[in-house]
This record gives C-alpha cells, structure tokens and sequence, in this order.
C-alpha cells in the first residue's frame, strides 16, 4: 500500500498536479462543490427516508430519480478525489483523517448495500437513512480535516 | 464609506476573541460551513434541476421549493452563522481579501435572486441557470478566499 503511494506520487501525475499553482486549487474547488452534487442530493434521499421531508412521494419514486444524481456527484469526488491523492499520496497514506475517511466512505457503501438488497420496512428505512446522513456528515468533516493533519 | 470598522469590532468582540484564541473553533466552524454547503447546495441544485427538467420530475418545481424551503433556509443560516464565525477570526485578511469582496455582493446577489426573483417566475428556464451560476459563483469565491 506504502509502495503505491510513493509510486503514485512520484509518477508524473502525482508530480504534474504538486508542481502546477493552479491544478490543485482547481480540482480541490470542484472537489468541494462536488459535496453539493454527491452529500446534498444522497441527504435529501436520506431525509425522505428518516420521513422529514417529500412525505408525497414513495421512497422508490426519489431513490430513482435522485441516485443518478448521487451517482454523476460520486464520478466527480471520485475523480477529483483520486487527483488530490495523487499528488499528495506520500503523505495521505499515514494520514489518519484520511484513512478515517475511507472506512466512512465504506461504511456508507456498505450501509446503501444492505439496504438495497432487504426489504424495505419503515423502520428500517428510517435506520438506512440515518446512518447514511450521518456517515457522510462524518465523510465531510473527515475530509476537511485531512489539511489540517498532514505536514 | 469604508466597513473596516465593522470587521475590526467583529475581531474585537468576544465571537473574535474566542474565535481567536481557541484551537479549534476554526476548523469546527469550518467543517459545519462545508456541512450546510452540502445542504444548501445539493437542495439548490436539485430545485433549479427539477425546473430544467432533471431529477426529481415527479413533485412540480413548486411542491419541491415548499418541501425544502425550511431545511434550505436552516442550511443557509448555519452557512451565515459559521461564515461570520470564519470572519471573526481573521477580520482583517477578510477584509482585504478579493475573493471575500467577490463572494459577499454575489452571496447577496444569489440569495435576493432566489428569494425574489425565482419566487415570482419559478418555472422560467434560464432563471435556473442564472441562479445555478450565481450560487456557483458563490462556492467559488468562497474557496478561492483561501487560496489567494
């Protein structure tokens, strides 16, 4: 895992994103924004499921038509995600923030999945729907907290 | 007239203090302004889609702003309260800062664009790409007052 960083690092991507001025504020700007595409749409899903809000519609009816969404939000963090790591591999690696947020992230994945794959019951959509809101809140602020860590 | 003199009381005040002195009032505040970012903008972005005709199509654009009109306000006065916070421990370098004096007049801009303006004419098409742009803008401002 150590070797990958430091080979991901040192390749010239890694090297290309550290060294420009602009690319990595670029990218950790649409890395932000993409929270609103990917956090805000998977929480409107998650409040309709904690029944707060769009109470008229089926849970069915606004996972399909939001998800995509989520899912367009997910390509973009992953995408951008995986350019800040790239150039910061070296040090993410034993970054604990860092390694916080990938057991988040997979615990989210995790908790989407068996959801999925059970059949839905208001109470257990209420559960689903509150660990996800709060495992992504937790995804943010780990994060966030990733630059306050390293170096 | 110069607001200096707000931003050097705001750093003064017992918020400024505090948000001075503590170790990690900062980086909470910080991390709730990234939280109701995520709020703001994923009910934002989902309003403005519905009415270009994406994502949630099977509430009207209308039934969709009165659903998230209180949990989008809510998100708006945590992003207002954490963004004073953010000033209050670095008035000065605010104050200064271009980004900040970009971000501000278009939060303004944003905010009556939305409330007032999308309110009347809702269901217009390309009052939700201007909205969409303008609240872009915002979140752009806003990271860039970090970088520069």
């Amino acid at each position: 895992m150590l070797q990958f960083c430091q080979w991901l690092y040192s390749s010239g991507l890694g090297t290309a994103i550290r060294e420009s001025i602009w690319i990595f504020p670029i990218v950790e700007t649409v890395h932000v924004l993409g929270i609103a595409l990917l956090a805000g749409t998977v929480s409107l899903l998650d409040l309709r499921l904690l029944g707060v809000i769009l109470k008229n519609q089926s849970v069915a009816q606004v996972a399909r038509q939001v998800l995509p969404l989520t899912w367009a939000g997910f390509a973009v963090m992953a995408v951008s995600g995986f350019l800040l790591f790239a150039a910061e591999a070296a040090d993410s690696c034993g970054n604990t923030p860092f390694r916080i947020k990938l057991v988040l992230m997979g615990l989210a994945g995790l908790n989407a999945l068996v959801f999925h794959r059970n059949p839905v019951t208001p109470v257990r959509a209420r559960i689903a729907g509150g660990f996800s809101i709060t495992l992504w809140a937790g995804v943010i602020c780990a994060g966030r907290a990733i630059a306050y860590v390293s170096k | 007239m110069s607001l200096l003199f707000v931003f050097e009381w705001l750093g003064r005040s017992l918020l400024g203090v505090w948000m001075q002195k503590s170790s990690y009032a900062f980086e909470a505040a910080e991390m709730f302004h990234l939280l109701a970012l995520a709020g703001l903008g994923g009910g934002v972005l989902v309003i403005n889609l519905r009415v270009l005709g994406v994502g949630l199509t099977s509430e009207t654009a209308a039934g969709l702003v009165r659903e998230l009109r209180p949990y989008l306000i809510g998100c708006l006065m945590v992003m207002v309260c954490s963004g004073v916070m953010l000033v209050a421990a670095e008035p000065e370098k605010c104050y200064y800062n271009t980004a900040f004096r970009v971000k501000m007049p278009l939060l303004l801009c944003a905010v009556l664009f939305s409330a007032v303006v999308q309110r009347r004419w809702l269901a217009w098409r390309s009052l939700a790409v201007i909205s969409l742009l303008l609240w872009a803008g915002v979140g752009l401002a806003g990271r860039a007052i970090g970088v520069i």
